[in-house]
């Protein structure tokens, strides 16, 4: 059984200027311990639909299951990192961000605080716990947003374009951090792009979506190669060039 | 750091020294006039107030009335405007009143207060709290309705409640806005203290300027003027320092 399905989801916003289809008709099923990268445009709904997987938006067609039951609202059992790193908690330090999900369900100070440094220093930040938001660079601060998922053991992961404000040697780095945290902990992901490229290099699966209004999922393609992943290689060009093609239309279309 | 601060005294003696030399010079070779004293003879007469114990009693009398309806005020505004940033009922109820009452200066209500309350301590409380309540209200629910989406939803998908997401996120996060709204109302309660004081008072510094105008002492006036100034500074410098221990690591561009 997958551990999340969509079937038939829709959203549709109605508002004073009238309704204003999302996503249509969109169906996937994620399986445990897969890294599935969602690839659209921008405006094709991909955010739409984590947010919808995240419960922070309810769908108005079909139906999101999470192992086998239907998602209502926000749960612990379902970790997201934002796109920007106003999610993270200005008055807490790293390490008190990390453990924020612990404390919340009663954990122990210092049960807490071992469990939060396990996962400061997966996410190679060891030393830095002790220092406030304020202090960290924007990668590091994404670390802190990954570290705080992580910690509190969801069962899947999601990633709202997480590393889309990086720069681009920040943001390789950290794409080939988080593969190397995935083959770690084999955490379910679902990972929301625009960035081809990224998607190739961290997907078991990249889903191209069609671009808005009415987003909905174009094609499936399974990125059959081993980790870590050479960006040179012919093997990984050539799935780049096939999901390049997939959304050269989208791309294009949409200006 | 520390040359820093160094330099911020440094920069604060130089620029008091500043103004009084300019005042020196203005009083001595522009004005000339006893209705204008130099800031000499006005220091001396402090000494002799502050000698007599008179200069003493009429600060203390003075904080301790801000100080108390302060207190009381921000007691009351900073439940208030939780309330109204967190549940659209209240702010529908409540949000008339805050508009309605912040445009009735506490200036303006001193005759109601001392009817009420009478010349004594209460009326003035009354007042100073009367200012600091909006103000500190109004402030508290603009930082609760400031708080990040993101920050809110991080906690519920990481398994909040809804009370914990106000206690351990929204309030948190609202605490640098209730510390400036209470900044603002503390210089809104020396505006309202000395008011009050002018009209209906037997001490404090507004006391001590109504009573220099009666008996034209124009260095008992000038006494109370640098007091007021030398005190608002000094309280909000306190504040400053009570808003960065507390709230600097609430929000780094505190």
């Amino acid at each position: 059984m997958a551990l999340v399905s969509l079937e038939g989801v829709g959203k549709t916003y109605r508002g004073r200027t009238g309704a204003w289809e999302a996503v249509r008709d969109f169906t996937l099923d994620l399986a445990e311990g897969e890294f599935f990268c969602l690839l659209g445009t921008s405006g094709c709904g991909k955010t739409t639909v984590l947010n919808m997987v995240a419960g922070f938006e309810r769908p108005t067609a079909g139906r999101i299951l999470l192992d086998g039951r239907p998602v209502e609202r926000p749960g612990a059992d379902r970790g997201v990192v934002f796109q920007g790193h106003d999610s993270l908690y200005d008055w807490l330090t790293a390490l008190d961000n990390i453990a924020f999900g612990l404390r919340l369900r009663g954990t122990g100070r210092s049960a807490r605080r071992a469990q939060a440094e396990r996962y400061l220093q997966m996410v190679g930040l060891t030393g830095q716990g002790a220092k406030h938001p304020s202090e960290l660079s924007g990668g590091m601060k994404q670390r802190i947003q990954i570290a705080r998922a992580l910690a509190n053991d969801p069962r899947i992961l999601l990633m709202d374009e997480p590393f889309g404000a990086l720069d681009a040697m920040t943001r390789a780095v950290l794409q080939g951090e988080l593969s190397r945290i995935w083959a770690e902990t084999r955490k379910t992901v679902l990972f929301i792009t625009h960035d081809i490229e990224e998607a190739v290099a961290l997907g078991t699966r990249v889903g191209v979506m069609k671009r808005g209004p009415g987003g909905t999922l174009k094609a499936v393609i399974p990125v059959d190669l081993p980790f870590p992943r050479e960006r040179t290689s012919d093997a990984f060009m050539a799935v780049f060039r096939q999901v390049h093609a997939l959304i050269h239309d989208e791309i294009h279309g949409a200006h | 750091m520390r040359t820093d601060r160094l330099a911020t005294v440094a920069g604060y003696v130089a620029g008091f020294g500043l103004l009084f030399l300019i005042w020196h010079l203005a009083a001595t070779l522009l004005v000339k006039s006893v209705l204008f004293p130099p800031p000499l003879p006005v220091l001396e007469r402090a000494v002799v107030l502050i000698e007599d114990n008179i200069l003493q009693e009429q600060i203390v009398a003075s904080m301790r009335r801000i100080l108390q309806g302060f207190l009381i005020g921000s007691a009351i505004g900073i439940p208030v405007g939780l309330a109204i940033g967190s549940f659209r009922p209240v702010r529908w109820l409540l949000e008339p009143w805050t508009e309605f009452f912040r445009f009735i200066p506490a200036v303006a209500m001193i005759t109601v207060a001392v009817i009420w309350f009478g010349i004594g301590e209460e009326s003035k409380v009354f007042l100073i709290a009367y200012t600091t309540v909006f103000v500190v209200v109004i402030s508290t629910a603009a930082g609760v309705g400031a708080v990040g989406r993101d920050k809110i939803r991080a906690a519920q998908c990481l398994g909040a409640s809804r009370l914990q997401v106000f206690t351990l996120v929204a309030l948190p996060a609202t605490v640098p806005y209730i510390l400036t709204g209470m900044r603002l109302a503390m210089s809104n309660a020396f505006v309202t203290i000395v008011a009050a004081e002018l009209i209906a008072s037997n001490d404090g510094l507004g006391k001590l300027l109504w009573d220099a105008r009666l008996f034209m002492q124009v260095e008992d006036i000038f006494v109370a003027l640098v007091a007021l100034g030398l005190l608002g500074f000094a309280t909000d410098r306190i504040f400053r320092f009570l808003i960065r221990a507390f709230a600097g690591r609430f929000n780094a561009t505190v």
